[in-house]
């Protein structure tokens, strides 16, 4: 203790000799003390104040997007998006400046939540996914398009745009758009063709007319054991919106079950059927549940072999492309991106098949309205008005100018995105764009077969909680019966908080 | 100290007064310069004062006052109504508008008193304090000991030195990166090894028991190497004749760790425990860049998901941030109460 005690009980003789003897050495160090100080501060300050402001060019647009779109807009591998723009009409004076963001869809809306809470521009223009455009509209941060764009423009993407892709850029009481479609996205079942041939499955039909989820199974696990590779088949089944939005409603649907009693009531929270814990519903898990945990599990539905890892319920895209992309996969669902990496000749080339996604129940016999037969997950992005732009009648140019062809048709040789008028598609020469064209066939069928995701503002947080639920049944944590029960009752409460705010 | 030469300080100043004025010229500075080392001490903390108050507490009641009111999920109003405490019953009773609860305990009839509506490594409030008991016991332990190693003299102590602060040199994200690709079953050998053991199930990150367990491990691996380095310099501080004293009065080894070492280092080491308490309440990037929030929900997690989840439940959001700065609050004055007699001056 004593050594503790002594540096403190020094410390006191040193102060005291300061305060009591030489007071004008205490005031000369006070005043160069505060002197100091303050000059810190101000030079600070001020260098700060420089560093920030700094005024932009008065004919750029600025749109938000992500690495990728802004070197596609420069041009940096070839024709940019700019001149396809310019070409498209737009002003020669505007330029189009892509603020690149992070890759990762929950980050940017939430930076552009912060952005639109704070009245702030630039950006002025927005690209908002498909999935969580609708909360932004209901919220009032959106401009109505129907208004804003000339007639002509307007009756245009009515007509000739990809319906569903519409439908999640619509104000659901008025019926007027807010955003204008970029590009739509689709899940699609990508396959060995050359391993399934193999293992003498024929598989000509298979780009129109999709096997059945019975055949489909038989077919991954025998290519699997004849070629010798890992798995039969990998999909994303993590705990995340892509399991709740895309690859769940994929299945479920092509089961003839929906979330919300069929297609009618998607977009519409507050008074609606809740139907998760009906039978399609359970059969979807229980067929998943045998993909993954095979015979052994007794909530896994007969006839269907064990065909993927059980580490599914910890992948996303990436981590479920890994394998396929190696050439230990059959079978494998994700986005087109996937095609335009794997189609390449250098991979698998031809030997790379895409089927419309296989189903159980046909459309006639499905349970609810407009479920059934195969059943595509819709992605995509939108193109979103900033309300607080400076610039309105220069973004809204630019926005017209992305609803030409000719601006599509760039978009889709630089990025691969698949334009919205879908059938612009038959245009394109596989040998030119890369392989993605190739299967403009399956990707077509697939726009028409679209589910999107039931969007609404509580959508989010609904989400969430599904996924959580479905993954719990996949996992075999919960039985499906009790995971869709449980999530029957976490809904019915989120519906309600949204009917007890209507009615305010 | 200072204030038993103040008054007579002050009177010296007052009696020079006028010959002050005319040296400055200025009234404020002799104003400034005639007041007590306390005083002067309060006029300077006065701006980082209202600093803070603008930076801290205008938040927090802010915080507080929007907890009060209404989630509104559409509309260009973020805010409805006055609702009272309804969101904190909310959180509190496990139905707030999240994924993963706050806390969902219920009482019940029959031992042990209490049901948990969800398994209790689900609950945020439970994970935290979990999280933040468990890791701070092994970090202090374990740091404690590398610490002491440290202290002593041998060849190679330097790179000793480096090799134990190396983990805490690693970002956070980089960390949570290296712990994730570990248990990818497809790439990694930790998910294999430990099912070997039988302590995993099979996919770890997907398991929120498994998932806790490696949170745990990457925090303590990263974190006891700050907890040396504090601890390290409270023994090196500490008197080393003290030592020379107690061998010739014939203490033993545990005797001289208990009347020694334990209480000089105690300030030292009671301070790196706070530190590192408040560390881990706060425990958030390890778990996103790791098993991610749904797995492993702890409180800060729970924050960022209604403030940015999609959808705007801003009030509900405000309640949970409010209820976790309270409980932080809560734990840290355990310390400050229990430890406020000690020489670390805590209070």
């Amino acid at each position: 203790m004593q050594a503790i005690k002594d540096p403190e009980s020094g410390c006191h003789a040193k102060m005291g000799h300061n305060t009591t003897g030489h007071d004008r050495s205490v005031s000369l160090s006070r005043r160069q003390y505060l002197t100091g100080a303050s000059l810190a501060a101000v030079t600070a300050s001020v260098a700060v104040t420089g560093c920030l402001g700094g005024a932009r060019d008065e004919n750029t647009i600025v749109m938000t997007g992500d690495t990728d779109f802004e070197e596609a807009m420069r041009g940096d591998d070839g024709p940019s998006v700019q001149d396809a723009l310019w070409d498209a009409g737009l002003d020669d004076d505007i330029t189009v400046d892509v603020q690149a963001s992070v890759d990762d869809t929950d980050q940017r809306m939430q930076s552009y939540q912060s952005t639109l809470q704070a009245g702030r521009s630039p950006p002025d223009i927005f690209m908002m996914d498909s999935g969580w455009t609708l909360p932004f509209i209901l919220r009032e941060q959106t401009t109505s398009m129907t208004e804003a764009l000339p007639d002509d423009v307007v009756d245009t993407v009515e007509e000739e745009y990809l319906d569903a892709s519409l439908e999640t850029a619509r104000h659901p009481d008025t019926g007027d758009l807010h955003a204008i479609p970029l590009f739509p996205d689709f899940g699609t079942m990508q396959y060995r063709r050359d391993l399934v041939e193999d293992a003498g499955y024929d598989t000509s039909g298979w780009d129109t007319e999709p096997p059945s989820w019975e055949e489909f199974a038989q077919a991954a696990a025998d290519a699997r054991d004849e070629a010798g590779v890992d798995f039969g088949y990998t999909t994303q089944a993590a705990s995340y919106e892509g399991l709740s939005c895309c690859t769940f409603n994929e299945v479920m649907t092509t089961w003839g079950g929906a979330y919300y009693g069929g297609v009618d009531t998607l977009f519409e929270a507050g008074d609606r059927e809740i139907t998760v814990d009906s039978e399609p519903v359970l059969d979807a898990i229980r067929m998943m549940r045998a993909f993954i945990h095979g015979d052994d599990d007794p909530h896994a539905l007969d006839g269907y072999p064990e065909i993927a890892p059980s580490t599914i319920v910890q992948w996303t895209e990436e981590e479920a492309r890994g394998p396929f992309a190696a050439g230990e996969s059959v079978m494998h669902r994700n986005w087109p991106y996937s095609i335009g990496i794997s189609g390449v000749e250098e991979e698998f080339g031809e030997d790379l098949g895409v089927m419309p996604m296989p189903y159980a129940v046909s459309e006639d016999e499905a349970e609810f309205e407009g479920t059934g037969g195969s059943a595509h997950a819709l992605g995509g992005w939108h193109l979103v008005l900033n309300p607080n732009t400076e610039r309105p009648e220069m973004a809204l140019e630019v926005i017209e100018a992305f609803t030409q062809e000719v601006v599509m048709a760039r978009i889709f040789e630089t990025l691969s995105f698949i334009p919205p008028k879908v059938e612009l598609l038959d245009e394109f020469d596989p040998d030119e764009t890369g392989p993605v064209a190739r299967y403009s066939e399956q990707i077509q069928q697939a726009a028409e077969d679209a589910i999107p995701r039931p969007v609404t503002d509580v959508w989010p947080e609904q989400s969430s909680v599904m996924a959580q639920e479905i993954h719990a049944a996949y996992r075999g944590v919960k039985s499906p019966e009790e995971a869709m029960g449980d999530l029957h009752s976490r809904l019915e409460q989120s519906e309600a908080d949204v009917r007890g705010q209507d009615g305010d | 100290m200072a204030t038993d030469t103040d008054p007579e300080g002050g009177g010296i100043f007052g009696g020079e007064g006028e010959t002050d004025r005319d040296r400055t010229g200025n009234a404020v500075v002799n104003w400034m310069e005639n007041l007590s080392e306390a005083a002067y001490a309060y006029l300077l903390l006065l701006p980082a004062t209202a600093l803070l108050a603008l930076i801290a507490f205008y938040p927090l009641v802010m915080t507080f006052i929007m907890s009060l009111q209404e989630d509104r999920t559409r509309g260009l109003e973020p805010l409805g109504g006055f609702v009272g405490i309804e969101n904190y019953v909310n959180i509190l009773t496990g139905n707030a508008r999240l994924a993963r609860q706050f806390m969902d305990v219920t009482m019940s009839t029959s031992f042990p008193f209490i049901e948990f509506g969800v398994p209790i490594l689900q609950q945020a409030l439970f994970v935290t304090l979990g999280f933040a008991v468990i890791s701070v016991f092994f970090e202090t332990i374990i740091g404690f000991g590398q610490a002491y190693v440290l202290d002593q003299d041998f060849r190679g102590r330097r790179w000793v030195r480096v090799a134990i602060i190396l983990p805490w040199a690693v970002p956070i994200v980089i960390q949570g990166m290296v712990f994730f690709l570990l248990f990818q079953p497809e790439v990694g050998f930790g998910s294999d090894f430990m099912q070997w053991l039988g302590v995993f199930g099979a996919d770890p990150l997907a398991d929120s028991q498994d998932s806790f367990i490696i949170v745990l491990v990457a925090d303590i691996w990263k974190s006891a190497a700050f907890m040396a380095l504090l601890i390290l310099a409270g023994l090196q501080s500490v008197d080393r004749s003290l030592y020379d004293v107690a061998r010739v009065a014939g203490a033993s080894p545990l005797q001289r760790f208990k009347m020694i070492t334990l209480p000089l280092v105690l300030p030292a080491l009671l301070v790196a425990m706070l530190f590192r308490t408040m560390d881990a309440m706060r425990v958030y990037g390890l778990i996103e860049s790791t098993a991610g929030c749904t797995t492993v929900p702890s409180l800060t997690c729970l924050v960022v998901e209604a403030m940015f989840g999609g959808t705007r439940i801003y009030a509900t959001a405000a309640a949970v941030a409010f209820m976790t700065a309270l409980v932080i609050g809560l734990i840290i004055s355990v310390y400050v109460f229990f430890f406020r007699d000690t020489e670390g001056g805590l209070s």
